[in-house]
């Protein structure tokens, strides 16, 4: 289980991370979803002690990440694959992990193999790709038998072969109890990979939950022949929505007061004939990403005030 | 090997007990190993050898300008360990803020103290063989002269080697000061070199700085097992180049943000 309660840091006034609350139960992938820039790096190295907050806290089962006592058997973290000495073999780096987190060498051996970097393992980590270096990272955040994982952007530098390796890695340790959060500027990415999403724009939470839930809350769409009188009942109605794809007009239901009943009863008493009355399902997380990202976050100087 | 996803595979629920907290000499060996096992270290260290080796010769083979003492060769491997030993120091502290490794290092043991104690600890293991490797090196060069017939004065005393001893720690204390304080290599490393020399200028200029800062004076009178009456400079010395960097250091290391 990984909480944080809200969680803010600002660099020099300039606000970074904006009260940020999440919830990571055992058992789930949670996405931590941004554009660059976003505070998800931030916040994620106050989960971990890395970056000292201004104000809230994070707890990992409970306590404090610096109180743990040996937090690598805690939680394995992957925040920056290219962190790493450049000067030393893939197999060293982990073995100085593994003696830190007090787990037997022969676990060493065993990661290099699950994360596919055996035959490289006596190579020089400077001479890795991204995608190799992204793999020993994993492999390090698993040295320790942990029960949680935090990633920071772990398809970074992945070819397709390594995302979907990583994928199923992280689905069997989420499906065996494990918790995850992983943090991703990728919208397919998050939608592939996670259960819960958490999305951050601007160092705020503009949206939190189920997956599911999100993708089906996002956007309805409605057709009528005569998109005209359609649009005019929606405006005496006090509906929003805006037009296309096509003649078709799609009505924003984040807010819950709309449903697909509500929008048939609004024809039904203007007499417009619908022809089409449905959840958008093609790239709803997308407009949910890009309305959430773009309109809703509060300009940065609001919250500094 | 397997590399099938069982909850034993990827560890979930492995773990028996409730995992202890990392023993320092745990933490020591590690800082240790990180030190000394990559090959930019390696050949480091090699040069380190090499030079004083290289520097002992010169009582060996310029007899009538070097006292032929005990004592004097073994001043020579002081002076040669410590040009380059403080690199070595420095880089422990500062290598993984470098290379940016002070993530991992930082989140598998958050008590960032204990890191840095355990860095202090490899790096006076460090400057211990060092000086040990000096006694070796001044002994075989003592034993090249002897075998050239002149006659040596046999004048080691156990103050003389402690003052040997501590000379060498110093030296490594000053570069691990350095370290903590700056983290980062380039910046150390020159400030390493231009700070003392800037000093030892000034010192030329005004005694006051000559007698309790200027670490070729001050520090050199600990090698020659020279205290008396020194004591308190040889104390604000240490102050100056030792205690408060480093413990400005700490506090920076501690506060710091790792971005």
């Amino acid at each position: 289980m990984i909480t944080t309660t809200a969680l803010t840091k600002s660099y020099n006034k300039m606000p970074v991370v904006r009260d940020v609350s999440l919830r990571c139960e055992p058992g789930t992938i949670t996405g931590f979803l941004g554009a660059n820039g976003a505070g998800k790096s931030t916040t994620l190295k106050m989960i971990v002690g890395l970056v000292r907050p201004d104000r809230g806290t994070a707890t990992i089962d409970g306590r404090p990440f610096g109180e743990l006592p040996n937090p690598t058997r805690v939680v394995g973290t992957l925040l920056d694959a290219s962190a790493m000495h450049p000067g030393r073999s893939g197999r060293s780096t982990l073995t100085i992990a593994a003696r830190l987190a007090g787990v037997q060498p022969r676990r060493v051996e065993h990661l290099l193999d699950l994360v596919g970097i055996a035959d490289a393992a006596e190579k020089r980590v400077g001479t890795y790709s991204l995608g190799m270096r992204q793999r020993l990272g994993v492999a390090q955040a698993l040295v320790g038998e942990p029960g949680a994982l935090i990633l920071d952007e772990p398809a970074n530098g992945l070819d397709p072969e390594g995302i979907a390796w990583m994928r199923t890695l992280l689905r069997d340790f989420a499906d065996h109890g494990g918790t995850v959060l992983l943090s991703s500027h990728l919208l397919h990415e998050v939608q592939a990979t996670a259960d819960h999403l958490v999305v951050i724009s601007r160092g705020a939470v503009v949206a939190a939950g189920r997956l599911d839930d999100l993708l089906a809350s996002s956007t309805i769409l409605v057709r009528s022949p005569d998109p005209g009188a359609l649009a005019a009942a929606l405006q005496v109605a006090r509906i929003d929505y805006v037009a296309g794809p096509g003649d078709a007009l799609t009505v924003d239901v984040s807010g819950g007061r709309v449903t697909t009943e509500v929008l048939a009863g609004v024809a039904r008493d203007h007499q417009v004939l619908l022809t089409e009355l449905r959840q958008s399902e093609t790239d709803g997380l997308e407009q949910l990403f890009f309305s959430l990202t773009a309109a809703k976050a509060a300009p940065p100087q609001e919250a500094a005030a | 090997m397997t590399t099938s996803l069982s909850p034993r595979t990827l560890g979930i629920h492995a773990a028996p007990s409730a995992p202890g907290p990392i023993g320092f000499s745990r933490l020591v060996r590690v800082e240790w190993a990180k030190a000394t096992d990559t090959r930019a270290a390696r050949w480091l260290l090699a040069l380190v050898a090499l030079s004083t080796a290289g520097m002992m010769l010169v009582p060996v083979l310029a007899p009538t300008t070097f006292d032929q003492t005990f004592a004097s060769y073994l001043r020579v491997a002081a002076l040669a360990v410590t040009i380059l030993l403080p690199v070595v120091a420095i880089l422990m502290f500062t290598g993984e803020w470098s290379q940016r490794s002070v993530m991992t290092t930082f989140t598998q043991e958050p008590r960032r103290i204990r890191v840095l104690n355990a860095k202090l600890a490899a790096s006076m293991v460090l400057g211990g063989g060092a000086a040990v490797f000096g006694g070796v090196v001044t002994a075989a060069g003592l034993g090249l002269a002897a075998a050239s017939g002149r006659p040596l004065e046999a004048n080691l005393t156990v103050g003389a080697t402690t003052g040997y001893l501590l000379f060498v720690l110093l030296n490594v204390l000053a570069g691990v000061a350095f370290g903590a304080l700056l983290q980062s290599s380039a910046t150390a490393i020159a400030a390493s070199f231009a700070f003392p020399a800037a000093f030892a200028l000034l010192g030329t200029a005004s005694t006051l700085v000559a007698d309790w800062i200027d670490m070729s004076t001050t520090f050199n009178w600990v090698l020659e097992n020279n205290w008396g009456g020194h004591v308190p400079q040889i104390s604000v010395s240490v102050l100056f180049w030792v205690a408060v960097p480093l413990a400005a250091g700490v506090v920076r290391t501690i506060r710091r943000d790792v971005g």
